[in-house]
């Protein structure tokens, strides 16, 4: 029966078509019926590998297949009508739900800081962060929990043994060194392609208590994310924008739909505590007795208002921020200079 | 029967003297021309004999044989006209012997016109060593107006040119060339940009090479044309070198005392950015930049050939241009000042604005900029978008102010020998360093991701810093803000 599962997630089908399939079929039956009456011939080779030969390279990969009656699968995603049949797994997913934190790809530098401070956040309080390992507000959410130290999982829509997107390989190896997990409905050597992304979303959701939508367009990923979050039953945060900024509109949206508005990672934390459990001990934000604390605001400041602020010559204003950036204080991205809060 | 008059080679652009001979001798009426002319040279002969049938003279029925001496070194152009015309005269005894006691360069119109010809500022200076008189046509004489201790006579035909010659005339007045001076901008016309003004400043007194990133409409360009303003004035000896060059290129230039500013597009020919053209080299943009700015603007759109081609003119100060037949050795001291978009859209980092491009596009717009060339920029900025309260608020610092500091640090440096750009490790580590900067440095590698190269680049920013704040210390605060000047391109 696993084998018969096995092979049939090696078909590389829509994941509807699965779920379809398995509603009505046992798993032999369907993945007969795949192999033999599927006009693709490319599906039914796919599907008609045997599953020793399969194990076998999956076991080369370092990647585990977990179905959804396994101990290991997640049981708030196996609840759900639309779960996935098995899951391909490097690392170890872990153990109860998580937080999601998913975004545009085409963030500004300011979304990208505040997916990372809430990425570190959520990590601090001891949540597996789960978000999809995109370029953007996933990418940067992923950055801040390994920055933090924390634990992640990124849901690919693509096969674990495929970099994409290509920079982003390292920080998935980064999540794994950390004890994250990288997981996908997808088989090995299933390239990215647009159709596959939309159903990995209800994974994100589907592993998450909550999810926190940072920076977002009217359509994307980030709201079909929030969509099945609802479905789910699962509450959707939003962090609000300018109203005429077109990376916050989906946010902005969100939250006249009824989403939660969230100003900082803290207001996240305190009322996810009420669900999730208390906060992590000994793991408190760091100490703000800074001098860079009181004049780098947490949205950034530019170096050229810095100065102003601090009401010196800009010489000595740049002086003080290297100093700042030296010791850890702050970071510099472009023109901006933003405080370092996740140390 | 017998008789040479000075004229003038450019061999890249250092000026030597030509002797120009004729002799006339038994033989078929004819003119030769010998010593390596070009075809332009060897034209002279029918221009140089209708100029002096118009001039009211006759030649001889005889065989002229001119030679140009050195004959090895190639010559080229109808600047050897004049010179062939005087030199014939004398030898047939048209004219006083005396008319030969002058260096002269100028081509001839055939009804007898001096017209311009390219050189004049070097064969002032020939002029100048053999302390003979100089006949130049008007245009070609205002390039050398500045230069002193030379009898410079401007002439406007050939009759006009003996009458000089032999002292019967002092020739048209001479007057300095109007050709249109290059726009500068004053500091005060730039409103916020605090970070970016400071860096100008630094850049400009410590020679180092300039790189801005920001998005479009922030003002690197405007910036960028500010900067011959805030160089300190050209000495006599760098004005005169920057003048040869401009002579050699053809190009007579207005001011003496100014850095010159050179903004080439980038769809530049690698010989119009370095030096070249078929037959006898001259000086590229990069040469005619010498002791003063060569501004790249958009170098992400610069082909990356151009800029590995200016690496080497950038690190030497000079280069050597070869075509076939003539080579010819440009100087380059030149400080270069850079403008790029962050990425093809402009808005990659920026706080509130998304970027439209694909990381892939701005990985590869990067990696245009990257390399070699990127490496010689001791300081690389990134400007901010200006706030809209900005447009409207108090002009800035004026140039003016800026420049006296800017000569203040620069006074500095002379002193020591040279400019800061150019120091190396060992002289580096000659300076005196407090405690603090050598710990601010070490912190830095480890979290600000300095590496090797970048801690002399950083240490040599300090000390033109160090030397703007007239300490002989570098302290934190010097060695703090050369950090701030790293940002990503």
């Amino acid at each position: 029966m696993i084998d018969a599962r096995l092979q049939l997630a090696y078909a590389g089908l829509h994941p509807d078509r699965t779920r379809g399939l398995l509603a009505v079929l046992a798993p032999d039956r369907a993945l007969r019926k795949v192999v033999t009456g599927s006009r693709s011939d490319r599906v039914s080779a796919a599907a008609s590998v045997d599953a020793a030969t399969r194990r076998r390279e999956l076991a080369e990969l370092g990647i585990r297949f977990v179905t959804s009656d396994s101990g290991e699968y997640p049981s708030q995603l196996a609840a759900l009508p639309d779960a996935p049949d098995g899951l391909f797994v490097r690392g170890a997913i872990p153990v109860g739900p998580g937080v999601a934190v998913v975004g545009t790809r085409r963030c500004t530098s300011y979304g990208r800081r505040l997916a990372a401070d809430y990425g570190a956040a959520i990590a601090r309080a001891g949540w597996p962060l789960v978000s999809g390992l995109a370029r953007g507000i996933d990418g940067a959410a992923h950055l801040g929990t390994v920055q933090a130290r924390g634990i992640g999982v990124a849901v690919l829509g693509c096969g674990l043994d495929i970099a994409y997107p290509p920079e982003h390989e390292g920080l998935a190896g980064r999540l794994l060194d950390l004890g994250g997990a990288v997981i996908s409905e997808y088989p090995p050597a299933t390239p990215p392609e647009g159709w596959r992304f939309p159903p990995r979303n209800r994974i994100i959701s589907g592993l998450a208590a909550a999810v926190v939508v940072v920076e977002a367009n009217t359509t994307g990923g980030a709201l079909i994310t929030a969509a099945t979050a609802l479905d789910q039953g699962t509450p959707v945060f939003a962090v609000p924008g300018d109203v005429g900024r077109e990376a916050s509109r989906g946010c902005n949206l969100l939250i006249r739909d009824g989403a939660h508005p969230v100003l900082e990672p803290a207001d996240l934390v305190a009322e996810l505590e009420l669900v999730l459990g208390p906060v992590a001990a000994g793991s408190g934000p760091a100490s703000a007795a800074e001098p860079a604390a009181d004049i780098v605001p947490d949205e950034g400041v530019g170096l050229d208002s810095l100065a102003e602020r601090m009401d010196i010559p800009t010489g000595e204003a740049l002086a003080a921020v290297s100093r700042w950036e030296a010791d850890g204080l702050v970071e510099r991205i472009g023109d901006t200079v933003y405080p370092v809060r996740n140390r | 029967m017998f008789a040479a008059v000075t004229s003038v080679v450019l061999v890249g652009v250092e000026p030597r003297p030509v002797r120009v001979e004729a002799q006339i001798t038994g033989g078929p009426s004819n003119i030769v021309i010998v010593g390596l002319p070009d075809a332009a040279v060897r034209e002279a002969r029918e221009r140089v004999r209708a100029a002096i049938r118009s001039a009211g003279h006759s030649l001889p029925s005889r065989r002229v044989v001119v030679n140009l001496s050195p004959a090895d070194v190639p010559k080229s152009g109808a600047a050897y006209d004049l010179p062939i015309a005087l030199a014939i005269l004398a030898a047939a005894g048209i004219v006083a012997p005396a008319a030969t006691g002058v260096v002269a360069l100028g081509e001839l119109a055939l009804d007898g016109e001096v017209r311009h010809a390219r050189g004049g500022f070097a064969a002032a200076l020939v002029a100048r060593d053999a302390g003979l008189p100089c006949l130049l046509p008007p245009a070609a004489a205002a390039e050398a107006v500045t230069l002193p201790d030379v009898r410079l006579r401007a002439v406007e035909s050939l009759a006009a040119a003996a009458a000089v010659a032999l002292g019967q005339s002092e020739g048209s007045p001479v007057s300095p060339v109007d050709a249109a001076t290059e726009a500068h901008f004053d500091l005060a016309d730039v409103r916020g940009q605090a970070t970016a003004r400071r860096a100008l400043e630094v850049a400009a007194a410590g020679g180092h090479h300039l790189l801005m990133s920001g998005a479009p409409g922030a003002g690197k360009t405007m910036l960028a044309r500010t900067m011959p303003g805030i160089l300190p004035p050209l000495t006599a000896e760098a004005g005169h070198e920057v003048a040869l060059v401009w002579a050699a290129a053809g190009r007579p230039r207005a001011e003496s005392t100014t850095a010159p500013f050179r903004s080439p597009h980038h769809s530049a020919t690698l010989a119009a950015l370095v030096g070249g053209g078929s037959g006898i080299p001259i000086p590229g943009e990069a040469s005619l930049a010498h002791r003063g700015v060569l501004f790249l603007d958009e170098l992400g759109e610069f082909p990356p050939h151009l800029l590995d081609a200016l690496r080497q003119p950038v690190e030497d100060g000079a280069v050597t241009v070869v075509r076939k037949g003539a080579s010819a050795r440009f100087p380059t001291s030149l400080q270069l000042v850079a403008a790029t978009n962050p990425c093809p859209c402009g808005y990659a980092g920026d706080r509130l604005v998304a970027c439209r491009c694909t990381p892939r596009t701005v990985d590869r717009y990067r990696r245009r900029l990257s390399g070699p060339l990127l490496d010689r920029f001791d300081m690389r900025i990134r400007l901010a978008r200006v706030a809209p309260g900005e447009l409207t608020g108090p002009p800035g610092e004026a140039t003016a102010e800026v420049r006296a500091r800017v000569c203040a640090a620069r006074k500095r440096q002379d002193a020591r020998g040279g400019l800061n750009r150019e120091l190396h490790r060992a002289e580096l580590d000659a300076f005196g360093w407090d405690d603090d900067a050598i710990g601010l440095l070490v912190d830095a590698v480890g979290s600000m991701a300095l590496t090797a190269r970048g801690w002399d680049r950083v240490r040599r920013v300090a000390v033109t810093i160090a030397d703007l704040d007239e300490s002989d210390v570098v302290t934190a605060r010097h060695v703090g803000e050369a950090l701030a000047y790293r940002a990503a391109p």
